[in-house]
């Protein structure tokens, strides 16, 4: 493999190779360095409400079975037989006790235990010969949840999971945790487009320079109250721990009057005041900023916004997740979740999701030409022209390393992490120094597991 | 298919079909057809402010995002989601955006072709309303050198007789991938 310190240096200066977004030796690095460590979005509890629920999820090419056994624990299983390989559960969704191989018959219960092995005695002298109690299907190296949301990391020694969010928990709990019971999840919408994964995470964490000229139309059809595109550069970009987002700023008002003023009923808004620290609360009351998009490194992006969804003034508020599930170098799954705060009146669900709709996801009228800009610079980063252009990815900051215009205060922004008003790129620089980071460290050699004999975990060679 | 229900399809025409499909020479049948045929040229060709007028008033525009069950699961579409799950109110403002000069998405325009198929029409208790179902596969061509995408659906819609002709009255659009295979749905079936 090709040393790629040159191409991490330059990363760190913030000047970007262009083939990053199209090339195969790195997305091969990614799998092992990226992807093999990070903690990665898998599902939300709300999917999962009832003992026996599961959905399945990948991570890269790994499918796991992500279940509530019958004790209400979530778990998350390799969907792969012990015996001869086969996927136990080739569904998406559903609700088991059991998934069993449809290959030899090998079945396990919704926690993992293997169960069922057909002719045990027989094939293979009972316990003497294939050691079934206690073997479970391969459980997920780690798994971990916050406000619901249930991470998996490859990394059985990955630091826990609050610590890798660190800071960025801060503003995750404006989507998350708007009432005790938190958001539901519906969806996902998922489709296919030929563009690499870190353009999207890089758009949402930080880029509220492409708003104006991206997705003028959806100002010009009147989908906002005001005209808003010229509005972003008010806005306020932030990074903490290891996520980042932009927000807009709000009219002046108090803190019910902000809220409000993005389309929340009342008594919405009352619950987030209990649920919401007094930091939490005067970044929107006293600072007014409204959380708009966002990217916990590496692949998971969340978006607030509140379009109009009738011929009227008034907008509604809509949330959701989404992830970039990388398929190779050039192709990305998406991944597009509608969120709700699950105490939220019905109607107030009903118009959100349907704000969703008109605006992200596989029709919305935002998304429609984000992903055209993106299939289309993942095309041309394939060649070697592209191989002879560094990108610049600077703004906000002098030739000198000097900021363009000072970060805000602790007065002026009362949020965690670092924040600067107006166009920068300092989030995209977070974003890919930590990807530089990842790149740059070798992965430790994985443990493997004998199926059925003595006890079988030893570390084995890198895979 | 109106197994698939939404909280924003409750405005819409509940009619449901009655006995088995009306033979091909029924002038109904070939009425619903020709509907259709037309319809799909006006689809192909972009031209979203004709398509939009066949439209009723009270339209219910509903793709549900399908997933993949256990057989016997009773259910095979995602619970409380969809691609498209429009009122005329959303869909003219989706109409009215390709209008503009920065729809990136759709400049240059796609090539585009509807493939229609499978048109069967049924009576309903109303004479002025068909239930129509029939077969789409939309090829859709982007630039000089991409690999075209295709959808390939199944509709079922309401066909209402109105004294401006035929509208569309609800359309439920039963997509055949579970993960769709086009960079955006920018585009209607």
């Amino acid at each position: 493999m090709a040393d790629q310190s040159g191409v991490l240096a330059d990363v760190r200066r913030g000047m970007i190779p262009a083939h990053i977004y199209n090339d195969r030796e790195l997305f091969e690095l990614e799998k092992q360095r990226v992807f093999g460590r990070a903690w990665v979005f898998v599902a939300h509890e709300s999917e999962i409400p009832q003992p026996g629920d599961y959905v399945v999820r990948r991570v890269l090419q790994d499918s796991f079975i992500v279940a509530r056994d019958e004790k209400g624990v979530v778990r998350a299983h390799f969907n792969m037989c012990l015996h001869r390989g086969m996927q136990v559960c080739r569904a998406e969704m559903g609700n088991a006790s059991h998934f069993r191989c449809p290959y030899h018959g090998w079945s396990y219960r919704n926690d993992g235990r293997l169960v069922g092995l057909p002719f045990h005695q027989e094939a293979y002298g009972g316990e003497a010969g294939f050691r079934r109690k206690g073997r479970r299907l391969l459980p997920a190296p780690n798994l971990a949840s916050y406000n619901g949301l249930v991470f998996l990391s490859m990394d059985p020694d990955a630091e826990p999971l609050e610590e890798f969010l660190g800071d960025f928990r801060f503003y995750l709990d404006y989507y998350t945790r708007q009432s005790p019971t938190g958001i539901e999840l519906r969806g996902p919408q998922r489709w296919r487009v030929k563009a690499n994964w870190k353009i999207g995470a890089e758009n949402f964490a930080g880029d509220m320079y492409h708003t104006p000229q991206t997705h003028i139309s959806v100002v010009e059809i009147g989908l906002f109250r005001e005209p808003k595109a010229q509005k972003r550069k008010d806005g306020c970009t932030y990074w903490a721990g290891n996520g980042g987002g932009t927000t807009y700023k709000l009219p002046p008002g108090d803190l019910d009057e902000r809220f409000r003023y993005v389309g929340y009923p009342q008594q919405m808004v009352d619950r987030m005041k209990q649920m919401f620290s007094a930091d939490q609360l005067r970044v929107v009351g006293d600072d007014g900023f409204m959380i708009s998009a966002a990217s916990v490194y590496p692949n998971l992006s969340f978006v607030h916004n509140w379009p109009r969804v009738a011929d009227s003034d008034d907008v509604l508020p809509f949330i959701s997740l989404r992830q970039w599930q990388p398929i190779s170098e050039d192709e990305t799954e998406v991944l597009s979740w509608f969120a709700v705060d699950a105490e939220a009146p019905e109607e107030f669900k009903a118009l959100s999701y349907k704000a969703y709709l008109m605006c992200f996801g596989s029709t919305g009228m935002f998304e429609q030409d984000d992903v055209e800009n993106w299939v289309s610079l993942t095309s041309t980063a394939a060649g070697s022209m592209a191989r002879r252009l560094l990108l610049n990815s600077r703004m906000g900051l002098l030739e000198d390393g000097a900021e363009v215009v000072p970060a805000l205060t602790c007065d002026q922004f009362h949020g965690p992490g670092v924040a600067h008003a107006g166009y920068g790129e300092y989030n995209q620089r977070e974003l890919l120094n930590r990807w530089a980071d990842d790149l740059e460290r070798p992965a430790k050699p994985a443990p493997t597991l004998e199926v059925g004999v003595g006890e079988q975990a030893r570390v084995g060679s890198p895979a | 298919m109106r197994a698939v229900r939404s909280p924003l399809g409750a405005h819409a025409s509940p009619l449901l079909r009655t006995g088995r499909s009306l033979p091909f020479c029924d002038e109904r049948h070939q009425r619903a057809h020709q509907w259709l045929v037309d319809e799909a040229w006006l689809l192909d060709a972009q031209a979203y402010e004709e398509w939009l007028d066949l439209l009723t008033e009270d339209i219910h525009y509903l793709m549900p995002v399908r997933v993949t069950t256990a057989l016997g699961a009773g259910y095979d579409t995602s619970p409380g989601m969809a691609h498209f799950d429009e009122d005329k109110y959303s869909l003219s403002r989706r109409v009215a955006r390709f209008l503009t000069e920065h729809a990136w998405t759709e400049d240059p325009p796609s090539r585009l072709r509807h493939h229609l198929g499978n048109v069967r029409t049924f009576a309903t208790e109303e004479p002025d309303h068909l239930v129509v179902d029939s077969a789409t596969l939309l090829y859709r061509s982007r630039g000089d050198v991409r690999e075209a995408s295709v959808v390939s659906a199944g509709r079922e819609d309401l066909l209402r007789r109105t004294p401006h002709g035929w509208k569309l009255a609800r359309r439920t659009v039963m997509v055949d991938d579970a993960v769709i295979r086009m960079q955006n749905l920018a585009i209607f079936l």
